[in-house]
């Protein structure tokens, strides 16, 4: 039961902080109210036993990606005067919400029907870094190699379209 | 037989070659006109191995250590060949492009043969995550393209509209394989297959939605209905070799591996039949409207590649799971690829500098000008009408065949119609070549670029593709 109780916590501080990213005006403060979200999906991770995932989502996104956001945020010294005006937010937000309500609906109807997973803690080491190492080597090889190439196709991407180009040659 | 190897071969030339590129393109010798050779070498090279091999029925390589993910057959292999072909015209229309053009680096060229390396893997993954990671390299490379041009305000436009919705179509793509995998228990197509044979589609509802997200991505990047405003803006804000290669290339994989999806299992492409009878229905007449007012030609042709997703939805709908070849998709798409890449090509050296000549006035009296460039063009609107003796008519005759075949007679009716319409926009642009005079001097073609020759062999295989056989 306890289990229980800390994922229906988590589970609505990840909302909320979702949420709170759209709704927040000035980025830094979306930026913080991400960081709640990653959390609490470490946390998640971790009801679901997933050792290796809960350690990674807390050092790698909630950690670094997190602090390199926050990092270009102060680099770009946002004042109040550089955010644009939204004066219609808060009603498109809910015509937006409206909209989409039956998508929600038809998600919370998915959800309800699978089946129910327990939250008691998995032996035999699962989710430890052997067990998910051996996983992404053994069947997943085709995947995660081609993820290297994703990563480098974004770098390249990111070089040119933010970097300094020279004149064409 | 080939060895497991060979088949993956024209994969890692591509994927070799555009890493070559980008570590060459640091060097302050390669030129960008070199990367273009050097770009459509590679593709050429990737083009010939694959054509080089031979398979019988669905072969995956290494099954031990690949674990059944990707899987190559004879539509993987046609749907690859046009790819790498699109990516041959495409590097060499890019040269001749950026004789006029002045904002292009060597690493233009990487990124569109990374592009096709998504494409490729894209074509053969049978597997979920691998088909989304597959998405993303694709995608990735195509917005980086997309908004190469840095100073141009209708370019920034684009690949922000891009950018910003193909995240929404990969979230959905993600969040359909959760469902489907929360399902079926596995994110391979061969495992859903078994669970789809076994219980059925509308045994679990977690299937039924897990389908219909995967299907929206889809559907979201073949432009079709709901999810076609983007297109226009994109492809008027690219630039015209981008535009091509967006067109056919993309266009390609993702029919690919959305034929490859349906035909999972009998009961994932029946209980969807009506639906995607309505989309397809909705894209062409839709597509056609949107056609019909536009007064650019790359939005014309934006919009036209649109109805021409419609008509491959046709080809979805008729495809039968049992012994699915998709031999008529791949026809087609070769047919739709040939005329399209020709136009953007003939474009990409017409256009002048900073793309001046957009619209349809602006072609008035070219055949005066020139004359084999205007019946160059005048072929490859035929064929994309579907003018005998032309591809694009034996494309479209395939599809309604099988159209018929599959019982799917109104569909048949409702595609020849929408192709009766398509013929205004595509003859408005013959007409205004042919029968106005010229009200501005013609640009002379750049020196030494290869793009009035690729136009040259494109017309060749307008005529000769139409010549090969299939079996519907």
């Amino acid at each position: 039961m306890f289990a229980d109780g800390l994922f229906i916590v988590f589970a609505t501080l990840a909302v909320l902080g979702a949420v709170g990213l759209v709704l927040f005006r000035h980025p830094m403060n979306g930026a913080m109210s991400f960081v709640v979200t990653l959390i609490s999906l470490a946390g998640l991770y971790a009801l679901l036993s997933a050792k290796l995932i809960f350690a990674l989502q807390l050092i790698v996104y909630a950690g670094a990606i997190m602090s390199l956001i926050v990092f270009i945020i102060m680099f770009l010294n946002i004042q109040p005067d550089d955010l644009p005006q939204e004066e219609m937010k808060l009603f498109y937000v809910l015509v937006s919400a409206i909209v989409v309500c039956p998508i929600g609906l038809l998600l919370a109807k998915i959800v309800k029907s699978l089946p129910v997973h327990s939250t008691a803690i998995m032996g035999n080491k699962f989710g430890g870094v052997k067990e998910v190492g051996l996983l992404l080597f053994r069947d997943w090889l085709i995947p995660f190699e081609i993820v290297s190439i994703l990563l480098l196709v974004s770098l390249v991407g990111a070089v040119i379209l933010a970097g300094k180009r020279g004149t064409t040659k | 037989m080939t060895n497991d190897l060979m088949l993956l071969m024209p994969l890692i030339i591509v994927g070799a070659g555009a890493i070559l590129l980008m570590v060459a393109s640091t060097c302050e010798k390669l030129t960008h006109e070199l990367a273009a050779y050097g770009s459509a070498g590679i593709f050429a090279v990737a083009f010939l191995v694959q054509l080089s091999f031979c398979i019988a029925g669905n072969v995956a390589p290494y099954t031990e250590a690949f674990n059944g993910v990707l899987v190559a057959s004879n539509f993987s292999k046609a749907a690859g060949l046009i790819i790498l072909a699109c990516g041959f015209f495409t590097s060499l229309s890019s040269q001749a492009y950026f004789k006029r053009n002045n904002f292009c680096s060597p690493e233009y060229y990487s990124l569109a043969a990374f592009a096709a390396s998504g494409m490729l893997l894209l074509t053969m993954a049978q597997e979920l995550i691998t088909v989304f990671i597959a998405l993303e390299i694709m995608s990735l490379a195509i917005y980086v393209l997309v908004g190469y041009d840095r100073k141009s305000v209708i370019s920034t436009e684009a690949v922000l509209k891009y950018l910003m919705l193909g995240a929404f179509a990969g979230a959905f793509f993600v969040m359909g394989s959760a469902f489907v995998y929360g399902a079926a228990g596995s994110t391979k197509f061969v495992k859903i297959g078994q669970y789809l044979a076994a219980h059925g589609m509308l045994h679990s509802l977690a299937m039924i939605g897990g389908a219909f997200f995967i299907m929206v991505a889809f559907l979201f990047k073949a432009a079709a209905f709901p999810f076609h405003a983007w297109v226009i803006d994109v492809y008027d804000g690219a630039a015209v070799p981008v535009t091509g290669y967006m067109a056919t290339a993309l266009k390609t994989a993702i029919f690919a591996v959305f034929a490859n999806f349906l035909v999972i299992d009998g009961a994932l492409q029946q209980q969807w039949i009506t639906f995607l009878f309505w989309i397809s229905v909705l894209t062409m007449f839709v597509g056609n409207l949107i056609a019909i007012g536009q007064q650019s030609l790359k939005r014309m042709l934006a919009a036209s590649g649109i109805v021409h997703s419609g008509y491959l939805l046709i080809a979805l709908v008729a495809i039968g799971s049992k012994n699915f070849s998709g031999s008529v998709i791949a026809f087609y798409l070769a047919a739709y690829a040939a005329g399209t890449l020709g136009i953007f090509t003939a474009l990409s050296y017409l256009g002048g500098s900073g793309e001046a000549r957009k619209t349809f006035d602006d072609f008035k009296g070219l055949a005066k000008a020139r004359p084999f460039s205007a019946a160059a063009i005048s072929i490859f609107l035929l064929s994309m009408a579907g003018i005998p003796p032309t591809a694009g008519f034996m494309g479209k005759f395939y599809i309604i065949t099988s159209a018929i075949n599959a019982g799917e007679i109104t569909l048949a009716v409702l595609g020849i119609v929408s192709s009766i319409i398509s013929m205004w926009y595509y003859l408005r642009l013959i007409i205004a070549m042919y029968f106005h005079e010229a009200e501005e001097q013609f640009d002379e073609p750049a020196i030494s670029s290869w793009a009035p020759a690729c136009t040259f062999v494109l017309v060749l295989c307008v005529f000769a593709i139409s010549l090969y056989p299939i079996t519907v």
